[in-house]
């Protein structure tokens, strides 16, 4: 019989990796000033600035529904934008329909850079492009959906199943007619999805944009936050969480009405 | 029909030839059955004559033509002369019976119009047409993920029959299917290809059937031709050197010995 040494490191493995955990809990939790004692002291002050948020004050409520409106306008002409650029260029981007590699890896990285600057950024850069207003913000939405559609498509087209695939392959189509009658189809539901989601999300980041200056309701907030009036933030608060709830079960109801669900069990 | 020259093929990663020197002529008209287990390369020849895999060596004539190494616009038109059932119906399942078929008129349609959903009066009549006659109409506006197992196949054969093809291949076409659902299927594949003198290929795994639907049964093991000749000529040496020995003979079907 042979007898196995162990390896003390092995013997003590979860020992060190609930040490290690410790250590990076320390570090980050000291790093940030995150301690219950902080918390507890800054409560009075959290209690004071809510109370001085009501009752909320409506007297703009005329001009922060218009921002608000504007924002979803600005949502929904971003994500749209984004949805087309990224659409035909996911297909350029998915490894089963472009077999040249050049023109793959050159998709997938502009996804990538066009993905990997947050919204926020975006909307940095093309204020100072074109200037301050929802223009600047609908061009930031639309460069972080085509990167981020763009992705989402070209993948759900490589998990296409190739033998459905194949069936329209061997009836003579051309590459075009191959994709757009058999490709198009199977990932149209995905497609669907992914786009409604980033209607939904392209709504929240629009509320920041405002803070850099690119139009929407984020414009009326980080003006009522600067100027203290603590009763109007809490109406642009409400507002936009009521309007992100109705846009959520608006792309829900579509989504229904669209992907057949089929309900297991 | 299709004559094939020493056809050979070795997938990738793979040390054995899917299929070694094939040599093959199949005449127009005829019911070609082939038989030999899973693995034996019954689909990778089906694949090489559709031109869904580039074969490594060998030649393919169909009508006297060679069909490999050819440019891509002609394999456009290779393949619609060639209609192709699968066994698990390769059907878009979300579209309808309707969409389905139409994808078998895809060749005879032009791009542009491929791209806006647009097709003939012509092509509505010839996939109406084919629709009810494998029995389906009434269904054109159904789902196929609503169909059942036998009625799928029946559209994956509307389709095929929607390219107008000189051969059909059927690759195991009724292998996912009830016994029943087997023989209306083959009963209905085979009368429609007498009917219209196409060429049909099929591999079948119950014997019974394949004496039943061939004129002429190929058995295949390793890639390699064993037997090559009409039904009545199989006999119990021929299947062993197909299948190997076994004692479970009754489940391959009535052998006829």
């Amino acid at each position: 019989m042979k007898s196995k040494k162990i390896n003390p490191l092995k013997k003590y493995k979860h020992f060190l990796i609930g040490m290690l955990i410790v250590v990076i809990y320390y570090w980050a939790i000291s790093g940030t000033n995150t301690s219950p004692t902080n918390f507890v002291q800054g409560l009075p002050f959290m209690a004071d600035f809510v109370s001085r948020m009501f009752p909320p004050d409506l007297t703009n409520l005329g001009r922060f529904m218009s921002k608000a409106i504007e924002t979803l306008q600005m949502a929904i002409v971003g994500s749209s934008i984004g949805a087309l650029i990224a659409f035909p260029l996911s297909f350029l981007g998915a490894r089963n329909v472009m077999p040249n590699k050049i023109i793959y890896h050159g998709v997938r990285t502009i996804f990538d850079a066009l993905r990997g600057i947050n919204e926020i950024v975006w909307g940095l850069i093309f204020v100072s492009m074109v200037g301050l207003g929802p223009f600047p913000g609908v061009l930031a939405l639309a460069a972080h959906v085509t990167g981020a559609l763009g992705r989402y498509f070209s993948e759900a087209i490589e998990t296409v199943n190739p033998e459905v695939i194949k069936a329209i392959v061997s009836t003579g189509a051309n590459k075009i007619q191959i994709v757009v009658r058999g490709i198009f189809p199977e990932v149209k539901p995905l497609f669907v999805n992914y786009s409604l989601y980033y209607l939904e999300n392209n709504f929240r980041a629009a509320t920041v944009l405002g803070l850099v200056g690119a139009g929407g309701i984020g414009m009326e907030l980080i003006t009522s936050m600067r100027l203290f009036k603590s009763r109007e933030v809490l109406t642009i608060l409400i507002i936009m969480i009521l309007m992100v709830t109705i846009i959520d079960r608006f792309s829900a109801y579509i989504r229904k009405k669209i992907v057949n669900v089929e309900i297991i069990a | 029909m299709i004559k094939i020259r020493n056809l050979t093929h070795r997938y990738k990663n793979r040390n054995e030839e899917a299929i070694s020197n094939i040599n093959l002529h199949i005449k127009k008209g005829e019911s070609v059955v082939l038989i030999g287990s899973s693995g034996s390369g019954k689909s990778t020849l089906f694949k090489c004559i559709n031109r869904l895999i580039e074969p490594d060596s060998g030649k393919i004539y169909i009508d006297g033509k060679e069909i490999l190494n050819c440019p891509i616009k002609k394999t456009g038109k290779i393949r619609s002369n060639i209609g192709m059932i699968f066994q698990q119906f390769n059907l878009l399942e979300r579209e309808t019976v309707l969409t389905n078929v139409l994808n078998g008129r895809l060749c005879h349609t032009s791009t542009i119009k491929t791209v806006f959903g647009r097709f003939l009066k012509e092509d509505y009549e010839i996939v109406r047409n084919n629709i009810r006659r494998v029995g389906m109409a009434g269904y054109e506006h159904e789902r196929i993920a609503d169909l059942s197992g036998g009625q799928k196949q029946r559209v994956a054969i509307a389709r095929a029959l929607s390219q107008n093809p000189k051969i059909i291949l059927a690759d195991e076409p009724v292998s996912s299917l009830d016994p029943k659902l087997m023989k209306e299927v083959m009963d209905l594949l085979k009368n429609i290809c007498v009917e219209e003198g196409i060429t049909l290929v099929s591999s079948l795994h119950f014997l019974d059937f394949a004496k039943r639907y061939s004129t002429r049964m190929i058995g295949i093991r390793d890639g390699k031709i064993m037997f090559d000749g009409k039904p009545g000529e199989l006999n119990e040496k021929n299947i062993v050197d197909i299948y190997g020995k076994t004692k479970d003979w009754y489940m391959y079907g009535k052998l006829g010995f």
